[in-house]
């Protein structure tokens, strides 16, 4: 392997603009495509990998072991095995193939991580939400629960720019702008009334 | 519509088998309405997220000042209108997706989107009646 690996055409936290991603020994880097500041994580704070596909192309996650993740959109397919190499030699991690659910279902179990939400559809997540997304949460009915995101100061102009990971604002990098979810999540007395349900 | 004497039944439905089935404009991480899978595919955090037209219960577009919201309600437990809630579900201890409500300033679109949502969901409920009339 070369001392730097290099792709191009990669998104940072689903920002608007794309830029270069280099991985070396020590660590990685973004750097956005037109100027300007370049990110960097520092290979000691990486804590996990995931692979899995996104809205554009695959995505790279990394669980960071301060806190939070760090998304990486972009890929293709083929890149999972330079990537895949890159992690396990320079991280000693193992860049772990995440199947998501694509049945279409809307009922699951919502399982909270150390860094996000995620909403499993038969073992395996629909959809995650990383809790700096999140800006408030709230009872809005019996057994319903609204979780708000924050879309960032004026998010008019759809989608962030700059290395500024973990901000709060993937709500808003799309061209449609998610502003709450509502889930309904069973009671405890109901649950007590089914018996034996340890969720 | 419905005759409330027999008890309803869940039947299985299925967005997709693999991920590339996925159309290609899930890429602009907007909404897009996959009608020939009977699916509505919602931008999540930057993941393209199937909901089958059977999981929504409707679509509704509003305003306020220059922005437009479009809120999907889905069906869950715990909704039943009137007299009782017959609809049926494969797991009702479960937890549900509720809601997923979006903003863009393109309240046209949002217009659209809901529009077709309800025709989908109009067509699809259709269709499951003429199914069962023939099983009859």
């Amino acid at each position: 392997m070369a001392a730097i690996e290099s792709f191009d055409n990669i998104h940072l936290d689903l920002s608007r603009e794309h830029g270069k991603c280099r991985f070396a020994e020590s660590g990685l880097g973004w750097k956005p495509a037109g100027g300007g500041d370049t990110f960097t994580l520092d290979a000691g704070n990486i804590g996990g990998a995931q692979w899995s596909r996104a809205a554009r192309g695959y995505e790279v996650k990394i669980l960071q072991r301060s806190s939070g993740v760090i998304q990486l959109d972009g890929f293709q397919e083929e890149d999972y095995e330079r990537l895949s190499k890159i992690f396990k030699s320079w991280y000693s991690t193992n860049l772990e193939y995440k199947e998501h659910s694509v049945r279409g279902w809307n009922w699951g179990k919502a399982e909270f991580g150390k860094a996000e939400l995620s909403f499993n559809v038969q073992n395996r997540p629909a959809f995650e939400i990383p809790y700096s997304e999140i800006s408030n949460t709230n009872l809005a009915g019996r057994n319903e629960i609204a979780v708000e995101f924050s879309l960032g100061d004026s998010a008019k102009a759809n989608g962030q720019n700059g290395a500024t990971p973990g901000k709060g604002r993937k709500a808003a990098a799309g061209r449609d702008q998610l502003v709450e979810m509502r889930f309904y999540i069973p009671g405890t007395t109901t649950r007590k009334e089914a018996e034996g349900g340890d969720a | 519509d419905k005759n409330g004497v027999e008890v309803k039944k869940f039947k299985r439905f299925e967005s997709y088998k693999r991920d590339n089935q996925f159309p290609p404009k899930v890429r602009d991480m907007g909404i897009v309405i996959d009608a020939k899978n009977s699916t509505i595919v919602l931008p999540v955090m930057g993941r393209p997220v199937p909901f089958h037209i059977n999981t929504i219960k409707n679509a509704s577009k509003s305003d306020e000042g220059e922005w437009s919201f479009l809120r999907i309600n889905f069906l869950s437990p715990g909704q039943g209108v009137g007299r009782k809630d017959d609809q049926p579900f494969e797991d009702a201890s479960a937890h549900f997706v509720r809601s997923l409500t979006f903003r863009s300033m393109d309240g046209d679109r949002y217009a659209d989107i809901a529009n077709q949502i309800s025709n989908l969901k109009r067509e699809s409920v259709k269709k499951e009646q003429e199914k069962k009339d023939m099983e009859d």
